[in-house]
């Protein structure tokens, strides 16, 4: 299994953040949203999917209640807030301008 | 952050704080859905049961490190230490009882005080005004150059510049004083009321609850219109709210007055026991008079500052100066604020207090502090694990802080009564005439905040140097080097101890010493068994006419001797009373003390302002008993009798002082001078010198320079600023028993030469001295107290250092023993430890004393500022106290067994 890529720093925030756009998940599906959504070249580093998530409930960017699963079984599904979905775009933004100001660099160079 | 956010981010918090265990379970519960979702998928890619637990176990990582991320996340691991250290420091105090008592002990003292004076101090900037917009209001006082503390109050021509020539003022009164006697259905009352420009009423902006208030035609130049203003509480008490008072006559000193209005209730001014205001008509000897006797209150234009008006009437100065060429030049005005005229006297004994105070705290904050790191030795082994187990260095300081917060806590808590108690105790200061006291000081909700907040402070101030001494030690392996710093740190902090108490003993001390002379009635007469009252016959009765004299216009008066010599002469008749006398101004705490200028035979006439400044002093018209009576000492020549009168040689006698000041080193009696305010005044020579008697029952400087004359030997046309005071007169009776039985038949024996003239301040000479003392000796206390609670502290220091230096050179000590040494050389080497940092202490606190103690001298009585005994009496004390607290580690010390100590070695 190859090594996924390092994550940059605050990005893990931004892909757990980008994967609840549509609907509530729980850590398990977020990490394989993440996953699948790029085409398995990202691998979250799991262990560290849930310390985030918790830090993003903490802020108010996130809010968790416990559901039942398709299979029935009790899980913590974490839904963005509508601060959740602003801080999103602000990072959404401040993320563009920093991977067009990187491949503007990398372009020159 | 929006609200909902902040809303969310709060629930969140507290949910961590208590609902722990169910967020824990539910991290649990998580990553265990997790664990089973990946090894569901592993065992779907086809591995066996075990591996594909085995791998989803690696995929998560270490399970114990992830949950407690997770719940690092909740940012509230804070409270939980906080909760931890909160345990271990009750813990501490629960098992170190003594520690924990004269730690919180001296804690309560020190921020229990500064509670109570920051909380009086705080509600003197507060306090409020009893008059519309009263913070625009201001007093305007003047400064004589010589003496820039000693305020007073203007003269009229001085008024009529600033208020013609002052652009900062929207509008501008004068007061005076004035009492009158009142005669309501034949008995006489002595009140004191106002005498008042129309304008001071506007100024004020108040209305009256009945009639009106007086009209500018009623001030006119030269004739005061007979109207009078009662206060809402003489309307009460004699006219029993009588509402047809308007219009009626009242008879005040003689004259008929009608009444024109009714003050409100409450309403009063400048003086809360102002009873009565009358129009004030300026004379035209006022109009060009030098006399600095009215108050002038002026409200100030909105928007303007203080300093804009300052500059106002400071800009109008020179041309007041050149308009009277005839008077002392160089006098100021100053604004001051209505609230800093009236309240202002609290501002010295408040600053005074603060000073001792802080200076108490930070002994205390010194002294907690090394008691707190003589502990650190005892801490190391853990501070060591703990730091080595990971706990960072701030965790450690943190904790140390905790406990001293939890001390502080304690102390503040017990402050809180001691604060109380300081409140009561100044909320008793009694102000000085013309300043009001000040009522409803410290409330409950200010103390409790106040006391909260400065506990807070003050852990910082104290906890500070052990937490970091205590988180720095458990990493240095070497304990020597640990030692030595905290040894070196302590003694620092012994000599700011020993010298804070220095200069607190020795301010004490000298307060003290002057307050004790003053107790033991050393003040040049006996106060006990004498009576004391006022008796007056008005100006108008006596004065003639306005004459010119020194190019002013001044008042000619034929002072009422005969008069007041039939009173003299019952009063003398009085059954019971064994002397009685009689002088022109209250021979102790009179407001004003009348000065006169003199000449000297054979010096030159003093001409310029300077020189009759010079040759200024206190003067007293006295009848022939006045010295046997005040029991004053007689230290040269002879006393004043009955066959001195007013044809005979006219005669003064003189105290010390003046006999020094104006001929020192020779014999003043047989010397003659002539006292400069009259036409008739004749040569006077000196028959006697008395001994220095205090003019004031507290605050009596340097004694000042006195010179007594007989009442009957003055001429019978009279002008000056002090003609007023020829026409009363403080009778003295001494008695054997309780003099105040005599105010009854002293009453009746007056009431025989005019039933219409009251008796006015009737008081025990003992009773008003206490009175007086009483204030002082608050403070006096005080600063006793806090003095000998600093010496205690600094005791405790002393102490704290040599207890330290034993345990650590415990084994020394026993192994010294145990090869010979005696008790002496042990007792020796803790003494030598001791000897530096208290030496250093002694010196700094001589020499920081030196200084800081001049200022006491104006408060000083009989003793002077660098009174050797004092300092020597302080430091003998603080030798023989330090040598005291180095006593009990060295008894510790020698306890030991040597022998003992030579098997376990």
């Amino acid at each position: 299994m190859p090594k996924p890529s390092d994550l940059l720093q605050g990005t893990l925030d931004l892909l757990i953040l980008k994967s609840l756009t549509s609907a509530p998940l729980h850590g398990w599906g977020i990490a394989r949203r993440i996953q699948s959504l790029s085409d398995e070249v990202l691998s979250v580093q799991q262990g560290s999917l849930y310390p985030a998530l918790h830090r993003l409930e903490q802020q108010g960017w996130v809010v968790a209640d416990w559901k039942n699963t398709d299979l029935g079984r009790s899980a913590k599904f974490y839904a963005l807030t509508r601060d959740g979905r602003k801080q999103l775009e602000r990072e959404l933004e401040s993320w563009r301008r920093l991977s067009s100001a990187v491949g503007l660099l990398l372009k020159r160079a | 952050m929006t609200f909902s956010r902040f809303v969310r981010i709060c629930m969140q918090r507290l949910q961590a704080l208590v609902r722990k265990e169910r967020l824990d379970e539910q991290v649990d519960q998580e990553l265990l859905f997790h664990l089973e979702q990946l090894e569901k998928e592993n065992l779907e890619s086809g591995m066996s049961p075990a591996e594909a637990r085995r791998a989803s176990r690696r995929a998560l990582g270490n399970m114990t490190v992830l949950k407690e991320e997770c719940r690092e996340q909740r940012r509230v691991s804070w409270y939980y230490d906080f909760c931890r250290d909160v345990r271990y420091a009750v813990g501490m105090m629960r098992k170190h009882p003594g520690f924990t008592a004269i730690a919180a002990i001296s804690l309560a003292l020190g921020i229990g005080a500064n509670t109570a004076i920051l909380n009086v101090g705080a509600s003197v900037l507060l306090h409020d005004l009893p008059l519309p917009d009263g913070e625009r209001l201001v007093v305007i006082r003047t400064v004589p150059p010589q003496n820039p503390v000693q305020q007073g109050h203007a003269s009229v021509p001085e008024y009529v510049a600033w208020k013609e020539q002052s652009r900062t003022f929207e509008s501008m009164g004068v007061s005076i004083s004035s009492q009158q006697d009142l005669v309501v259905d034949g008995a006489p009352e002595r009140l004191l009321g106002q005498a008042v420009t129309p304008s001071l009423f506007d100024t004020l902006r108040v209305q009256p609850q009945l009639g009106r208030l007086f009209l500018n035609e009623e001030a006119q130049v030269g004739k005061a219109a007979p109207v009078i203003v009662l206060s809402h509480r003489l309307w009460q008490r004699r006219f029993a709210c009588d509402p047809d008072i308007l219009g009626k006559q009242i008879r005040l000193n003689g004259r008929d007055l009608k009444v024109v209005g009714v003050m409100p209730r409450g309403f009063w001014y400048p003086m809360e026991n102002s009873e009565f205001w009358v129009p004030l008509a300026f004379n035209r000897f006022q109009l060009g008079g030098s006399a600095r006797l009215f108050m002038v209150t002026g409200r100030l234009k909105t928007g303007t500052t203080l300093e804009q008006a300052q500059a106002d009437v400071d800009g109008i100065a020179p041309q007041l100066e050149r308009d009277l060429p005839n008077r002392p030049k160089g006098w100021k005005a100053r604004i001051v604020p209505l609230r800093q005229h009236w309240f202002g006297w609290m501002r010295r004994p408040l600053l005074t207090l603060e000073a001792a105070v802080i200076l108490v705290l930070l002994i205390v904050c010194a002294n907690v502090s090394t008691l707190l790191v003589a502990r650190v030795p005892a801490w190391q082994p853990e501070i060591s694990l703990r730091l080595r187990m990971g706990a960072g260095r701030g965790r450690i300081v943190r904790q140390f802080l905790t406990e001293s917060l939890l001390l502080s806590l304690v102390g503040g808590a017990l402050g809180v009564f001691i604060a109380r108690w300081g409140v009561s105790s100044l909320e008793g200061l009694k102000p000085p005439p013309g300043s009001i006291r000040i009522s409803g000081m410290g409330q409950d909700g200010g103390i409790l905040g106040l006391a909260a907040l400065l506990s807070v402070g003050t852990s910082l101030i104290f906890g500070i140097v052990p937490a970091l001494v205590a988180s720095s030690s458990g990493s240095d392996v070497r304990q020597a080097t640990v030692c030595r710093r905290r040894g070196s740190l302590s003694d620092i902090l012994v000599s700011a101890q020993i010298g804070l108490a220095l200069v607190l003993l020795v301010s004490s001390g000298l307060l003290l010493n002057s307050f004790v002379r003053l107790v033991l009635d050393d003040r040049g007469f006996n106060p006990k068994g004498i009576l004391t009252f006022q008796y007056r016959i008005p100006v108008e009765d006596y004065a003639h006419r306005l004459v010119g004299y020194r190019g002013l216009p001044a008042m000619e008066f034929s002072p009422p001797t005969l008069a007041m010599q039939r009173v003299y002469e019952k009063l003398k008749a009085l059954p019971g009373a064994e002397s009685v006398a009689g002088s022109s101004a209250p021979p102790l705490d009179g407001l004003v003390l009348p000065t006169a200028t003199l000449h000297i035979e054979g010096r030159p006439v003093p001409a310029t302002p300077s020189d009759r400044t010079n040759a200024n002093v206190v003067y007293f018209l006295v009848t022939d008993n006045f010295f046997r009576t005040m029991k004053t000492p007689m230290l040269r020549g002879r006393d004043f009798d009955t066959r001195d009168l007013s044809s005979t040689p006219w005669v003064a006698v003189i105290n010390e002082a003046m006999a020094h000041r104006f001929w020192p080193g020779e014999d003043p009696v047989g010397k003659r001078f002539t006292v400069d305010a009259a036409f008739g005044e004749r040569p006077r020579e000196v028959i006697g010198v008395v001994r220095d008697v205090a003019l004031r029952s507290v605050r009596n400087g340097p004694p000042q320079a006195v010179a007594y004359t007989l009442y009957l030997q003055q001429t019978d046309r009279y002008e000056g600023i002090n003609a007023g005071m020829f026409g009363q007169m403080t009778f003295i009776v001494r008695s054997n028993e309780d003099p105040s039985i005599l105010a009854a038949a002293a009453r009746r024996a007056v009431a025989e030469v005019d039933p219409h003239r009251p008796l006015a301040n009737i008081q025990t000479m003992t009773a008003s001295v206490e009175g007086a003392m009483e204030t002082r000796r608050y403070s006096v206390t005080a600063l006793a107290v806090f003095a000998l609670l600093a010496t205690a502290l600094a005791a405790v220091g002393v102490y704290g250092v040599t207890s330290a230096w034993v345990t650590q050179r415990a084994r020394e000590v026993r192994v010294r023993m145990a090869v010979g040494a005696r008790a002496r050389d042990i007792v020796g080497l803790i003494g030598v430890r001791a000897f530096w940092p208290v030496a250093v202490g002694l010196l700094s606190g001589f020499l920081g004393s030196i200084p800081l103690t001049r200022w006491l001298d104006s408060q000083l009585w009989g003793v002077t500022s660098s009174d050797p005994a004092t300092f020597a009496a302080v430091i003998a004390l603080l030798i023989g106290v330090s040598v005291a607290a180095c006593f009990i580690p060295a008894r510790r010390a020698l306890r030991v067994n040597p022998t003992q100590e030579l098997r376990t070695q």
